[in-house]
């Protein structure tokens, strides 16, 4: 019998309170433990998708919404300003362009959507009175096919990687040949193969290659070299969109700052690292609220462990009273009430770690599902619209965004709760901050009771 | 070697006023006799025993025993002082609730400096002399009666071998055949180990036996010595 064994032993003695107290302690540490991993695991996220962010800057005619037109295309002026800004190493220059039946002999593979259907059934009824038998005899009108003139035929692909080239061979994109890669669709549809010829705005070109996105809209449209299409409609020099590479991530900001100043209200610049961090702004309010958790648990901790031991040292005031009476020593008769403050604070600490660890995951993935409901919602709506609002087929720039879009669904759910030594360290340290809280108190109140209390009657 | 009360005044200060409890109290105990402190309920009895075992002091005046003045004492050496010189039997018993009979009496002698590992044979042995036995040494005072209790407070006084035994009322809660048995307990020890024993009493028969009488009126003290 000492101080270690009787203070061990008093808190197992009252079993009830005791209880009580450590699993008030427990849930507080189990709230620290996975708010951290919670916190960690979110920054983790957070910082992979900055670090794998390319060093591209769009820049676009202001006005444009993903690339569709609108706005004036850039100037040949604007060109050199942007190839002449510092840190820009490279630059893929793009041009759009619709083909409709007037200036092509291909027909579009892609049919109107619901949209234009509904707007072509008004204008038939008015008309004429239509059944549904004239209905399926009428003709459908053709959308125009998609161009797209570049100097670089993989920025057409939807992801970012080289485009895939079915059958043929790429064209090269710097020169200016009447060569073209046919979309898949585009080439079944009008029975394309790698050496076959079209016209477009009277000219012949011939199929060099024929490339498959897996995307409808792409798999639909023609890519040739950007002088070739600017050569044949007429707009030399003119381009309507340029990805600007930046020498390091370290000079996006500035160079994105610098065009901003130089092109002025002209164009959208927009930055890969600008559209990642905005894709991760949930998240960081995550990481924030998750932090602000482990605040509150640990101060909840420390006063649920600091009023419990108030609480038992104001209730055996005689008893301690007593030991002093009989030859307690002020270091024995504290040190008896620290190591039942400590006791009920391992153990809450231990069951508390326990739970903290088979809750963290759950938490993690609850706390960022419903942070992310919102902007998932915001994704599918602004997609929609993109749809709707074009009778024409998304040009690659739509890719892109909707690329951006399910960056950020794929940030949320690929968030997953690691439990870090770092995590457990830190939960351990918060834990013994509260136990010396709880105990250090409740100690000097102890030295403080005089050997005459126990005279007291009570 | 000697105890010797010079002048006590213990004035409490409550709420309604001070209360003036002991005034200008002188005596002296020789080692090794037996005396016996009696006056009303509410006369002092405690107040005294307890300013003689530094538990609490004097407004007023001076202790000295065995030549050391315990109340110019510093906090720790009156720690010591309780622990080594004094055996004290609390009127309320004051088990501490949360530990066995045995463990109690284990904890004065740890206190007390006694070697860990003969203190639960000697708790043992001193319980068995006050009648404590069995079963009942792992039991909590909770789970005792009073007179139990009363003497494993007892045992608790006795462990460290005390020069001093201070006891209020150490009999009040016991049968007259148990009574006489402790008393006869605590004789023994101040004629054959030359303990110096105080005992608060209310029983005249017992004050009677003692080889002096302390009768508190009104704070003072008037003294019968037999001989
Ligand atoms: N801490 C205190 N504060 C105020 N008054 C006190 C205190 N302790 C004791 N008293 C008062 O001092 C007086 C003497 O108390 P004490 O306990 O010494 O009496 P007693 O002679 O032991 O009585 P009893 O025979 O009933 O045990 C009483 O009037 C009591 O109310
Ligand atoms: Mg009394």
């Amino acid at each position: 019998m000492n101080a270690l064994t009787r203070g061990v032993k008093n808190t197992l003695r009252s079993p009830v309170r005791s209880g009580a107290i450590i699993l008030m302690f427990a849930i507080s540490i189990a709230l620290i433990v996975s708010m951290l991993v919670a916190r960690s695991s979110v920054l983790a996220k957070i910082n992979e998708v900055k670090s794998t962010a390319g060093t591209n800057i769009t820049i676009r005619p202001a006005g444009t919404m993903g690339g569709m037109g609108g706005g004036d295309p850039l100037t040949a002026a604007q060109l050199n300003t942007i190839t002449s800004t510092s840190h820009i190493s490279s630059t893929i220059m793009t041009l759009t362009d619709q083909l409709s039946s007037d200036n092509t002999n291909l027909t579009s593979s892609l049919e109107f959507g619901g949209f234009g259907r509904a707007q072509r059934e008004t204008t038939n009824s008015s008309s004429e009175s239509s059944t549904s038998e004239n209905k399926s005899t009428e003709t459908p009108r053709t959308p125009g096919i998609t161009i797209t003139g570049t100097t670089d035929v993989n920025s057409a692909s939807t992801d970012g990687s080289s485009l895939s080239i079915s059958s043929g061979k790429t064209i090269d994109a710097s020169g200016s040949d009447t060569v073209a890669l046919v979309g898949t669709d585009l080439a079944t549809k009008n029975n394309l193969s790698v050496g076959s010829t079209f016209t477009a705005y009277s000219k012949t070109f011939t199929v060099s290659g024929i490339y498959n996105t897996g995307n409808r809209f792409t798999d639909s449209g023609i890519i040739m070299p950007l002088k070739t299409l600017q050569t044949i409609t007429d707009q030399a020099g003119v381009v309507s969109s340029v990805v600007a590479k930046v020498d390091s991530s370290d000079n996006v900001a500035a160079t994105v700052a610098s065009l901003k100043s130089s092109l002025g209200s002209a164009a959208d610049i927009t930055s890969e690292i600008e559209r990642a961090e905005s894709s991760v702004s949930s998240l960081q309010g995550i990481a924030s609220l998750a932090m602000t958790g482990v605040i509150a648990a640990a101060v909840a901790g420390a006063a649920i462990v600091l009023l419990a031991m108030i609480m038992v040292v104001r209730e055996r005031r005689k008893e301690i009273g007593v030991m002093k009476a009989i030859g307690g020593t002020d270091g024995k008769v504290v040190g008896q009430f620290i190591i039942e403050g400590l006791t009920l604070t391992v153990f809450g600490a231990v069951i508390g770690m326990v739970l903290g660890i088979l809750v963290s995951g759950p938490m993690t993935t609850s706390l960022v599902s419903s942070q992310n409901t919102s902007s998932t919602n915001r994704t599918s709506q602004q997609l929609s619209g993109v749809r709707t609002s074009t009778n024409s087929s998304e040009a690659p720039g739509a890719n892109f965004i909707r690329g951006g879009f399910n960056q950020i669904r794929d940030n949320a759910s690929q968030v997953t709760a690691s439990l870090t030594p770092n995590i457990l360290l830190i939960a351990a340290g918060v834990t013994i901050f509260i136990a010396l809280i709880g105990t250090a108190i409740p100690a000097w109140l102890t030295a403080r009771v005089r050997p005459a209390e126990v005279l007291r009657t009570e | 070697m000697s105890l010797e009360v010079k002048n006590i005044t213990k004035t409490f200060t409550t709420s309604s006023g001070d209360v003036t409890v002991l005034k200008d109290v002188s005596f002296t105990i020789s080692n090794g006799e037996f005396v016996s402190i009696i006056g009303k309920s509410g006369s002092g009895k405690s107040t005294l025993l307890s300013i003689l075992g530094a538990l609490d002091s004097p407004t007023s005046g001076s202790i000295v025993v065995d030549d050391a003045n315990i109340e110019k004492l510093k906090g720790h050496e009156q720690t010591k002082y309780r622990a080594k010189k004094i055996g004290f039997v609390f009127q309320q018993y004051n088990l501490v609730p949360n530990l066995t009979a045995l463990e109690n009496v284990v904890l004065a002698l740890e206190f007390g400096g006694y070697p860990a590992a003969s203190r639960v044979d000697r708790a043992t042995a001193l319980l068995a002399a006050v009648g404590i036995e069995d079963d009942q040494l792992t039991r909590r005072p909770s789970r005792l009666s009073g007179g139990q209790q009363q003497r494993v407070s007892i045992a608790r006084a006795l462990a460290n071998e005390p020069a001093y035994i201070l006891a209020d009322e150490p009999t009040g809660n016991l049968d007259s055949v148990t009574g006489k048995k402790i008393f006869s307990l605590l004789h023994d020890l101040s004629r054959k180990q030359n303990t110096t024993i105080v005992v608060v009493t209310h029983d005249l028969d017992i004050a009677g036996k003692t080889d002096k009488t302390f009768t508190l009126v009104d704070g003072k003290i008037t003294t019968k010595t037999r001989s």
